[in-house]
């Protein structure tokens, strides 16, 4: 008898202990760095003695991640607390109430002066219908990476229009005379990367897919200019016939392996190309800004990552703390350093201890300013699938630059008419 | 006082109700399993939902609506075509190639287990690595496929983007992958007919090709007509292998993946509900017919 008495003893101890230590559960994806992001959780937990923070890492790619997490969302599975998103996903999450908004830990000042401190990109993206959806962890868009060595032995400087970036690759491909070495990288597959492809050439000239008060604008010329534009690197040879099957990753592998003069990618690359173990091409690659288009001006597509508290998570006001910090200053420096992720914070694209990691990165603010965000809307999944699904057709030869351009935007105008 | 009397009442159960009570777990079971996911669907399928707007949280009843624009829907009618086209090609061509493998593993080797190995692999190979290898196998700059068509002096094909090469590269990796099932199936046919057989059709002067008409095949049609029907059920369901192959594309669609964007990318659950229940009655459907022509082949 006396054993039980101090063995329910013993358990409710234990059960206050464990109760007393607030378990949150982060969703990263893949390619998201989960080593460096857990270093960051166990800074907060030393600092929260009362709070573990455990990792579930996901899929590789933007897309494969959303799959699993509608499922675990659809579902209204509590067991996820917090989740970083893609910077497409933040009206889609309002609208399905998967977030918990963060207004309510916010007063209104506070809320105002805590955006200023962003980049104004990544504030309005996480702003919808004036609710605070998620705050950012690190920002990101498209560069040019440029083989430096290859330039320099040509005589070239980095390219600042394409037309500049055509010569340039067809030069340095004939002279080379190398059957491996390819001319300009740019996503083709059927990825979310080719909303940006297709997009990047219309934002050039002016456009959009919405005018300024959010209702459809693109038109079947400008989007037949665009995927002209793709499909005639191809038509000059300094891009392969076999486009429509790059995806973003492939490019960067192919770069790193040494085979390509040009890859327009997202800053993660940068990291890889320098300090992977396999990569051939350590030191000898530069970055500049996307070059411009011809008569127009230079664009670049609006990446980044955000943090979103899970409605149906059970400890949301723990969840929230944790996001104030991710969002810090703070993490966006050790993010900079660890993992070459851009700062979602303008001061830190000058602090020293960044700038000697990523010496790019000094150049690399004009570039994250003047990003273009893809189009944001709840059924912005069709809206990518129709772009990108028809986009990789034409540069397939499946379909032609017009016959793609009337069906990108007669499908687009029946998602924006509520069909 | 009360045991006696309970064991008297078991005792007294019929042998009809003793099997209902011994069977109802199993079929318990089975409607958590199978029913009620089915009964759900068809119930979602009569309403709008989409996560992505209000009618995520409170579905609208909408009666058969879905089911009419999925008549009207070219995607739709495109997908069912689709994968037509795949139970046509691929069916014939796994039963053809499972067929030759059973008779190649039946055949009197002394050392069996190569053989048997090598019917066994692709069978325990999950199929999105089938659809992974093989597009790397057509990957029209680093595959195998363009490299054996270099060194004939051939030309460099784009296999992935190009409409008419995906459906036959989809072809061929889905019968590589399943004729293997097809050859397990028909192998266990063969070993069952007796030997006699063939000896006292010998003894007669027919020769191997006879001996293969009149009796391997009529004796291996029970067999043939099992494979057919799983092969065609599990044909209309593909959508791992066209999937993988095309990354996450949609050049080459097939019913399921059409049902997939539906419902977990585009987040529309009513409608991708609708089409699963469509496609749910057509391979009910050709089950139905398959399962006559048996109990035809049994009478």
């Amino acid at each position: 008898m006396r054993k039980m008495v101090w063995l329910m003893v013993a358990l409710l101890v234990m059960s206050v202990g464990l109760a007393q230590q607030t378990r949150l559960r982060v969703f990263v994806g893949g390619q998201q760095r989960p080593d460096v992001m857990r270093k960051i959780f166990d800074l907060y937990q030393s600092r929260n003695p009362g709070v573990r923070v455990d990792v579930e890492v996901g899929g590789a790619t933007s897309d494969q991640q959303q799959q699993y997490l509608t499922t675990v969302l659809a579902s209204r599975d509590p067991s996820i607390d917090v989740i970083l998103i893609d910077v497409i996903r933040p009206a889609q999450y309002l609208a399905s109430r998967w977030a918990d908004t963060l207004d309510k830990y916010l007063p209104a000042a506070s809320r105002q002066s805590l955006l200023q401190q962003y980049l104004p990109a990544y504030s309005q993206a996480n702003v919808i219908n004036g609710q605070l959806v998620a705050l950012p962890g690190f920002a990101d868009a498209m560069f040019l990476y440029y083989r430096a060595d290859l330039l320099e032995k040509y005589g070239f400087k980095p390219p600042t229009t394409w037309d500049e970036a055509i010569q340039q690759a067809q030069t340095i491909l004939q002279r080379e005379n190398n059957p491996n070495l390819n001319g300009i990288g740019f996503i083709g597959a059927p990825v979310e990367g080719t909303v940006c492809t297709f997009l990047l050439p219309i934002w050039a000239a002016g456009g959009d897919v919405t005018n300024a008060q959010g209702q459809f604008a693109l038109t079947v010329e400008q989007a037949q200019r665009a995927l002209q534009f793709w499909v005639g690197l191809m038509d000059q040879r300094v891009s392969p016939p076999n486009m429509a099957e790059k995806p973003q990753d492939t490019i960067r592998s192919e770069m790193q392996a040494g085979r390509w003069v040009f890859g327009t990618l997202f800053a993660y690359a940068w990291n890889r190309f320098q300090n992977d173990a396999d990569s051939q091409v350590k030191g000898k690659i530069g970055v500049v800004p996307l070059p411009a288009f011809p008569g127009g001006r230079q664009a670049s597509c609006l990446g980044g990552w955000q943090w979103v508290v899970s409605d149906f998570s059970r400890n949301k006001a723990q969840a929230h703390k944790l996001v104030r910090f991710l969002s810090s200053p703070e993490v966006s420096k050790i993010l900079a350093i660890e993992a070459s992720n851009l700062p979602v914070f303008p001061a830190l694209y000058r602090d020293p201890d960044i700038l000697r990691v990523n010496p790019w990165f000094a150049q690399a603010l004009p570039v994250v300013q003047a990003a273009r965000a893809r189009p944001q809307h709840p059924r912005y999944a069709e809206i990518s699938e129709v772009i990108r699904v028809t986009t990789n057709q034409v540069l397939a030869r499946q379909k032609t630059p017009e016959q793609g351009a009337r069906e990108i935007v007669s499908r687009l105008q029946a998602i924006y008419g509520g069909r | 006082m009360t045991q006696p009397k309970y064991r008297r009442s078991f005792g007294d159960l019929s042998e009809r109700a003793l099997a209902f009570w011994l069977l109802l777990p199993a079929a318990m079971l089975l409607a958590l399993v199978a029913l009620y996911p089915v009964a759900r669907l068809i119930y979602t399928s009569l309403f709008r939902r989409r996560l992505t707007d209000e009618t995520g949280l409170s579905p609208v009843y909408v009666g058969l609506s879905n089911f009419a624009q999925a008549l009207s829907d070219e995607r739709f009618w495109t997908a069912l075509w689709n994968t037509l086209l795949i139970v046509l090609v691929t069916v014939p061509g796994a039963l053809l190639v499972g067929l030759l493998l059973a008779l190649l593993a039946n055949l009197p080797f002394r050392v069996k287990w190569p053989v048997r190995l090598g019917l066994l692999l692709p069978w325990a190979l999950p199929l999105v690595f089938a659809g992974l290898i093989f597009r790397w196998f057509f990957d029209s700059q680093y595959g195998v496929v363009n490299d054996i068509l270099v060194r004939l002096g051939g030309e460099r094909l784009l296999w992935i983007t190009t409409p008419d090469l995906l459906f036959w590269a989809i072809c061929i990796s889905i019968i590589w992958k399943s004729s293997s099932f097809v050859a397990l199936i028909l192998l266990a046919g063969l070993q069952v007919i007796p030997k006699e057989l063939y000896e006292s059709a010998a003894v007669d002067g027919a020769n191997r090709w006879q001996s293969f008409w009149r009796i391997t095949l009529p004796l291996l049609t029970p067999a043939i007509l099992v494979a057919a029907i799983f092969r065609t059920i599990t044909a209309f369901q593909t959508f791992d292998i066209p999937y993988a192959m095309q990354n996450g594309g949609s050049a080459f669609e097939t019913l399921a993946m059409y049902v997939r964007t539906t419902s977990i990318e585009n987040l529309n659950f009513g409608y991708g509900s609708a089409l699963a229940v469509l496609m749910f009655l057509i391979s009910f459907a050709v089950t139905l017919v398959y399962l006559r022509y048996v109990r035809g082949a049994e009478d």
